[in-house]
């Protein structure tokens, strides 16, 4: 590492007057755990990354991927990791206006200064959020501008799985599990730097690694239509698996934040991937395969973690955490574990099959958190073709189940716009939510009936790259405008809550999703004409991403309500994600076959 | 069965400062930062009956952003009987350098609520004189009384002050400002609001070529017997 420049505190100050929330920026919270960068007033010879996750501190924190990321660097001799995040608007107007660089938290060390730079990516909407990070810190948001050593820039996380729309502006990125990569990664950088290597160097050796992707070694060419023609060369990038996950340790001793955050809670990881095979599901696929921790070392070391960070909430994380084995056994031990007593369990994605009596008296014992259920769709018909195996019995038994034990909000998730999705299959969203408010009502305890809450969040459907839907083409913007109106029209008043996102952003999202390299040009013009935050409905302009599209010479209707076919060479083809494009067109070809299963609307 | 309520409990009053990166948190920031503080240090606190139990732990009132405070203050009812002296070595280990507590101790477990009891804090502003002219200094040591307590839109809410110079550095002063922070039934006071204030002192300094260093929280005061008393003062 070349000479570190560190921002000091008094200049610090100066920037945070009259900044919203300046808790954000500030270190020093319990848990950090980077390294001191000079000894004796010279840099010391540790190799620096920065972990920058391109969004504001409380959704940041909020993110497990990090915190195993930071642990991991930070246990490590020779390494050390600092956090950047995304500095919301008003901070960067003022790094702007006084001419200061993009700094890290811990050490406040200036971007650049670091030898490697790695983004955890986390979805397509934190595109813009990267190159305007990048460009705060004063470094070329284009990988081939970069003409010096360091600092190297890479990407990771699930939406590089394509890595294709962030490649230009990447050096390397990371597919898969970054447990061991990361580690491999800096072994390597610190070789590239005391042994004075040049970069070629670094990147062949690197691109030995498993899940490794450096886009300057392939070239893509095209047939006049856009559609991949050839990839160059053919072999595939092995996506990184972390298969010591069993037997590893959760992070036990995690950064607690100062200010409050999304989720605010002590997490564990019970189970990485998902046994379930629900079609639209990329997480699902890029997780895989389902490995879980062993529950009795967990409950030592959430004990250990309560100790260490004394928060009063737990959440037990994982794709589907109703599917874990030894879930009510976990839950009962770690409610009655002296020193654990009063805790707050949070369980996100409990499937509406999986809800257990026990598990509802048990997750009831702390403070009540809410329930958040997703049937995705409302016809049996449908839930077929998506391949997500639930009945409406189960369904309904398990509404009936919370409301009798005390709940009185749940949250429901569905989908619109799905492959073969016909106008009944809509009506039943509708009757499925009548039903399910008429269930919660009777089965409902409490004294206060009104107090009853339906929370609906429908999401248009996204087809995403290694999922069996990757083929389909997404429903135009008009229909799915229609669809949901005609949803908020029908649906029951009382207790019932919606809340829908922006058909505009749904297409945006797709052709990121599916993009290809020259989304890249698209991401670059919609940043420069201040496309930032892209995932808060205040900043999103679709208008901007539509434009850039065709300043591209690109159409974004090619990547989204255009069918791909399955013959086709997809962009993301570069990878290998560790299931065959076989099975995935068989899983599609079941689907379809579904599709014709009228009598089961 | 003892009930939580009749098992043997321990009040304590603390004093924290926060400073440095930490005024830059606000009030419920340094107040969930204090509760896992306490129960990293295995100082279990009590929690209230009911739907939603929560921790029963009481803080002074709120320093706004940005402002250092030397005079934090809180309440908190602990889980089975604990030495004063103890408690501050175990939080403080659990805390960092920019928030420790100072001072601790017992108190009747039936205590006026802190927020309620606070009735003045005096907050000390640091100003410097830009210029060499000690006519101007005089003028504003003068003024400043009559002006600003007696006649400004803040004569209701300032209880008293007092102005310092600093015996090293001539171009130094020091305001005790000691601001209400409770209406009183007879009174007719208003609260003293620190950043209404700051944006009109900073105004009004110019006068006298004087602008602001630094502002902090000194110290807060009940009333007793017509007196003013720390919160440690009291019980």
């Amino acid at each position: 590492m070349g000479k570190i420049k560190r921002l000091n505190f008094s200049l610090l100050e100066n920037l945070l007057k009259d900044v919203e929330k300046p808790g954000r920026y500030i270190n020093n919270e319990v848990g950090t755990k980077s390294k001191y960068p000079e000894i004796d007033g010279s840099a010391s010879d540790l190799v620096f990354m920065a972990i920058v996750f391109p969004d504001i501190y409380e959704i940041a924190m909020s993110n497990l991927g990090l915190q195993i990321l930071y642990d991991i660097v930070n246990k490590h001799k020779y390494f050390s990791a600092e956090r950047v995040f995304a500095p919301w608007v008003d901070f960067e107007k003022k790094l702007k206006e006084n001419g200061i660089k993009i700094f890290s938290l811990e050490n406040r060390i200036f971007l650049d200064c670091f030898d490697l730079i790695g983004f955890s990516v986390q979805h397509e909407f934190l595109y813009s959020n990267i190159l305007n990070i990048l460009d705060l810190g004063g470094i070329n948001i284009r990988s081939e501008q970069r003409k010096g050593k360091f600092p190297l820039v890479c990407a990771g996380g699930p939406a590089v799985a394509n890595p294709q729309p962030l490649s230009k502006f990447m050096d390397f990125m990371v597919i898969g599990d970054g447990e061991e990569t990361v580690i491999s990664i800096l072994e390597k950088v610190r070789i590239y730097r005391d042994d004075n290597k040049q970069k070629g160097w670094f990147l062949k050796e690197i691109s030995k690694l498993d899940g490794i992707y450096v886009p300057g070694f392939y070239k893509f060419y095209y047939f006049p239509d856009g559609r991949i023609k050839k990839i160059d060369p053919a072999n595939r990038i092995k996506k990184a698996t972390f298969k010591e996950f069993d037997k590893s340790s959760i992070v036990n001793d995690p950064v607690v934040p100062n200010i409050k955050t999304v989720h605010d809670r002590f997490v564990a990881e019970i189970m990485r991937g998902c046994a379930r095979g629900c079609r639209f599901c990329q997480a699902g696929v890029i997780y895989r395969p389902v490995r879980s921790r062993k529950a009795k070392s967990l409950v030592d070391q959430i004990a250990a973690g309560i100790k260490n960070t004394g928060y009063d909430e737990i959440s037990f994380l994982s794709l589907s955490s109703s599917d874990y084995k030894h879930i009510e056994y976990l839950l009962n031990r770690v409610t009655c574990c002296p020193g654990l007593e009063g805790l707050s369990i949070s369980m996100p994605s409990i499937r509406l099959d999986g809800l257990r009596p026990k598990m509802v008296d048990l997750i009831k014992s702390g403070r009540k958190t809410g329930l958040t259920f997703a049937p995705e769709a409302g016809s049996q018909r449908m839930r077929d073709i998506i391949n997500k195996n639930i009945k409406e019995d189960e369904m309904l038994d398990c509404i009936k189940m919370a409301f009798s034990k005390g709940w009185e909000k749940v949250k429901l998730y569905f989908m619109i716009g799905l492959p073969f999705e016909a106008d009944e299959d809509i009506d039943q969203i509708i009757t499925l939510i009548k039903k399910i408010t008429v269930v919660a009502r009777s089965s409902f305890t409490g004294n206060k009936p009104s107090r009853i809450k339906i929370n609906i969040s429908i999401n248009a459907f996204c087809p995403k790259p290694f999922t069996p839907f990757q083929w389909v083409n997404q429903d135009d913007a008009d229909s799915l405008d229609r669809k949901f109106k005609y949803i908020l029209k029908n649906v029951p008043r009382r207790h019932v809550n919606i809340s829908w996102t922006d058909p505009g952003k749904a297409v945006v999202e797709c052709a990121l999703s599916r993009g290809n390299q020259r989304v890249g040009e698209v991401i670059e013009g919609a940043w420069k004409r201040g496309a930032r935050f892209d995932n808060w409905t205040d900043f999103f302009k679709s208008y901007i991403w539509e434009e850039e599209f065709d300043k591209a010479g690109l159409n974004i209707n090619f990547f989204t309500t255009r069918g791909f076919s399955e013959q086709e060479i997809l962009p993301w083809d570069v990878v290998d994600i560790g299931i065959s494009k076989e099975f995935l067109q068989k899983e599609y070809d079941k689907s379809k076959r579904c599709s014709g299963n009228q009598n089961k609307i | 069965m003892i009930s939580q309520k009749d098992a043997p409990g321990t009040k304590i009053r603390f004093k924290f400062y926060k400073k440095d990166e930490y005024k830059y948190l606000s009030h419920l920031d340094i107040t969930r930062m204090i509760i896992r503080a306490l129960k990293r240090a295995g100082l279990g606190v009590k929690r209230t009956l009911g739907y939603n139990p929560k921790p029963r732990i009481n803080f002074s009132l709120p320093t706004p952003l940005g402002i250092e405070s030397l005079a934090e203050y809180s309440d908190v009812l602990l889980d089975g009987v604990i030495d004063a002296d103890r408690f501050k070595k175990r939080i403080n280990l659990q805390l960092k350098p920019q928030t420790q507590v100072t001072q601790a101790k017992k108190t009747a477990v039936e205590t006026v609520n802190l927020m309620n009891d606070i009735a003045i804090s005096l907050y000390n502003f640091e100003l410097k004189l830009y210029s060499s002219d000690e006519r101007q200094a005089e003028r504003f040591c003068s003024e400043i009384k009559e002006n600003l307590k007696a006649e400004s839109d803040f004569s209701s809410s300032i209880f008293d002050l007092k102005i310092i110079r600093d015996l090293e550095n001539a171009n130094i002063f020091f305001l005790k400002l000691f601001g209400y922070a409770k209406i009183f039934k007879q009174g007719g006071n208003e609260f003293f609001k620190l950043n209404d204030f700051n944006r009109f002192f900073k105004d009004w300094l110019k006068d006298y070529n004087i602008g602001i260093v630094s502002v902090r929280k000194e110290e807060l005061f009940v009333i007793r017997e017509n007196m003013l008393k720390t919160p440690m003062e009291v019980s």
